[in-house]
């Protein structure tokens, strides 16, 4: 229970391995703890509603499911919210910061978008409390943009205050760092997949994490296949020629390379990267949704 | 289509989202035209080293780096053409461009010192896209290659891409910066004060949020950056020109994953709607479907034809469930890229070709991997 007993959960990881559903299933895994989840979509697009078979949040934050909650949080939302808090009235807001050319201006403000995303995102893992003065969410997962845009969104309090040194911005930034670095409150989760760039990436993006010094949390080793075939079945099989062998030849060879790269891949992970590992094979639904999500959803939660 | 495109165009952009196998997609295209004869160049601008890898070079800097004979050689190769890489260094492309217009060196060094500078140049929004299309059309007017594909980063809308030369030119207008600084810009000052800027309520608002120190340092940036803006003008409508004319071709790439065909289904709308033609849709990974061959599917006859081979049904489960497992399962997976991609082609209305790329059973990072997919490829469903 050391990872699953912090707040904020962040889910980082090269685009396409599997991000937005390893976040699904933590807030699964997290549900059936009874925790109250708040799911923070900081991506493109909205991924985590409809894996779970509920409709799109949109900025607003909404319910997706028994005490799960989710939001899509956008810069121009985000900024809008961030903006108001500063200026407090919406008439000056409106006059300002709804201007056309400030909005060019603000533009070149750099990691602006960031900063308001992960703003958003401090607010409600540590302000937002319920009717009793204790944290609202017990539990805060973050589908963070994907690496190369991730690395930089992490970055983002350490290079505003390397470029500026007083004002409320400094405040802001200090308070973020604060959130990011903490041990007892983050982990910063890894996913990748048994494939050389995705690998590569993932080797990458942990090196960027203790270096910045973040609170590691595990590492997800998503599409993983496990050993079904030795190595003399696949290769007697490979040098039959019965016709009626022809699908299981076909499929016996597929399985048996992508169970190679798996292992090869699994074994390279653990010399390089020293997180604990989570293993989530491969599903072969025919429809990817919610009964796949509640099945990975069990396996990260045995290892929480 | 597609290969008519890699023999005649000068430039091929390579749009999808992130995750579908753009980068090597794209070096497989820049292999099949050198192949060919051509002297084909794949440009890329992600930071990661996935171009690297997918060419089995241990690092590409910002240069021009040629795949060497003997890499052809060790994949079995012989190009008729050229093969060349390189991976944009978004920081020295934008040093080479303040170079290129500053109005005087004075200008420039101010440029390249202010604080931020550096930030602006990595960090800004669009700034990547607008570098890598500034490098395409150097590339292109320099003709040193018959043919550059452009491998894009991976945007949350195809647009995103192709709007960043005019998102950022809005930003370096006269009319937004001399409207937001006032006199001072038009006194041409660098040493810009507080005076100056408290002098507007808009500024002295934007001050609370992100402090004077930053509003000084953007206005320092903006007033150095005046007298450049034409040459960048210029440069950017060129720029446009050359990717949405006669001598570009757009091509869309995708996975069968049901997410990445709906955003590739929306990138094909934006496209067509700001009228850039898609010259091919390229599926990436798609599944092989083993009950396409005829042959036993269930355990019993697979126990059978193992029997007849002598194939020994050890193991537990026993190798012939387990075969039956794993046929089950990949038909299933192949049927369901199946319905994706005719998903994706009725979505946009079949106006481009879509060309599949199986899902290799080995994984693609070497020049041996490429020409692998582009033997692997082939049109979907002939239509």
């Amino acid at each position: 229970m050391v990872w699953s007993s912090r707040r904020l959960h962040i889910v980082t990881g090269k685009g396409g391995v599997g991000k937005s559903t390893v976040t699904a299933a933590l807030a699964l895994a997290a549900q059936r703890e009874k925790k109250r989840v708040l799911v923070c979509e900081v991506t493109a697009k909205e991924r985590v509603a409809s894996l779970l078979g509920a409709p799109d949040c949109g900025p607003e934050v909404k319910r997706i499911d028994e005490s799960i909650w989710s939001v899509h949080v956008r810069p121009a939302e985000a900024m809008r919210e961030y903006a108001l808090m500063v200026v407090r009235f919406r008439a000056i807001y409106n006059a300002v910061f709804e201007n056309r050319l400030v909005r060019y201006f603000l533009r070149a403000v750099p990691s602006l978008p960031e900063i308001v995303e992960l703003g958003k995102v401090w607010w409600h893992v540590v302000k937002e409390q319920d009717e009793e003065g204790k944290p609202r969410w017990d539990a805060v997962i973050l589908d963070a943009p994907a690496t190369g845009h991730g690395i930089s969104f992490l970055r983002t309090p350490r290079t505003i205050l390397e470029l500026v040194s007083e004002g409320p911005m400094v405040r802001d930034m200090k308070r973020m760092q604060a959130m990011l670095t903490d041990p007892a409150l983050t982990a910063i989760h890894v996913v990748t997949m048994p494939e050389e760039m995705p690998v590569n990436e993932a080797v990458d993006l942990h090196q960027a994490i203790v270096e910045m010094q973040l609170p590691e949390g595990r590492l997800f080793l998503n599409h993983h296949f496990e050993r079904r075939f030795s190595a003399d079945e696949r290769q007697t099989l490979a040098s039959t020629d019965d016709g009626a062998l022809g699908p299981s030849r076909l499929a016996a060879r597929y399985w048996g390379e992508r169970q190679d790269l798996s292992a090869h891949y699994e074994a390279r992970l653990r010399r390089e990267i020293e997180l604990p590992m989570t293993l989530i094979p491969y599903l072969a639904a025919k429809e990817f949704g919610r009964a796949a999500v509640e099945r990975i959803a069990e396996i990260v939660g045995r290892e929480g | 289509m597609l290969g008519e495109v890699l023999e005649s165009r000068r430039v091929v952009v390579c749009v999808g989202s992130g995750g579908v196998g753009k980068t090597t997609v794209s070096a497989a295209l820049a292999l099949r035209a050198a192949m060919n004869g051509r002297k084909a160049l794949v440009l890329t601008i992600d930071p990661a080293r996935r171009l690297a890898n997918s060419l089995g070079l241990p690092t590409l800097g910002n240069v021009e780096t040629r795949i060497g004979e003997e890499r052809f050689a060790a994949a079995g190769l012989k190009p008729s053409g050229e093969l060349w890489a390189m991976t944009l260094d978004l920081r020295r492309t934008w040093d080479d461009l303040i170079e290129r217009y500053a109005p005087s060196a004075e200008r420039r060094e101010t440029i390249l010192h202010n604080r931020l500078y550096q930030a602006l140049s990595t960090g800004l929004a669009g700034s990547l896209e607008y570098m890598a299309m500034e490098k395409v059309y150097e590339l292109e007017r320099a003709g040193g290659y018959d043919l550059v594909v452009l491998d894009t980063p991976p945007t949350a809308h195809a647009l995103d891409f192709l709007d960043a030369p005019n998102r950022l030119l809005d930003l370096f207008s006269h009319d937004a910066a001399r409207w937001l600084l006032g006199g001072a810009l038009g006194a041409g000052r660098v040493g810009l004060s507080l005076v100056h800027l408290g002098s507007s309520y808009i500024l002295k608002t934007l001050a609370r949020f992100t402090g004077v120190e930053l509003l000084q340092s953007l206005a320092e940036f903006f007033v150095a950056f005046q007298g450049m803006y034409d040459g960048f003008h210029e440069r950017a409508k060129a720029t446009k020109a050359l990717l949405s004319g006669e001598k570009s071709a757009f091509v869309l790439v995708t996975s069968p994953n049901p997410l990445t065909v709906d955003e590739a289904v929306f990138f094909a709308h934006e496209l067509k709607r700001s009228e850039i033609h898609v010259a091919a849709g390229i599926v990436n990974r798609v599944h092989e479907n083993p009950l396409w061959q005829p042959g036993a599917t269930d355990a019993p006859d697979i126990a059978r034809a193992l029997a007849h081979e002598r194939v020994p049904n050890d193991g537990r489960p026993f190798l012939s469930e387990r075969l039956e497992t794993t046929v089950t399962e990949l038909s299933v997976l192949a049927q369901r890229d199946e319905r994706e991609i005719e998903r994706f082609h009725e979505a946009t209305g079949g106006a481009f070709a879509l060309h599949v790329v199986p899902r290799l059973a080995r994984d693609v990072h070497d020049l041996a991997g490429l020409w692998q997919v582009l033997e692997a490829m082939h049109e979907h469903g002939g239509g």
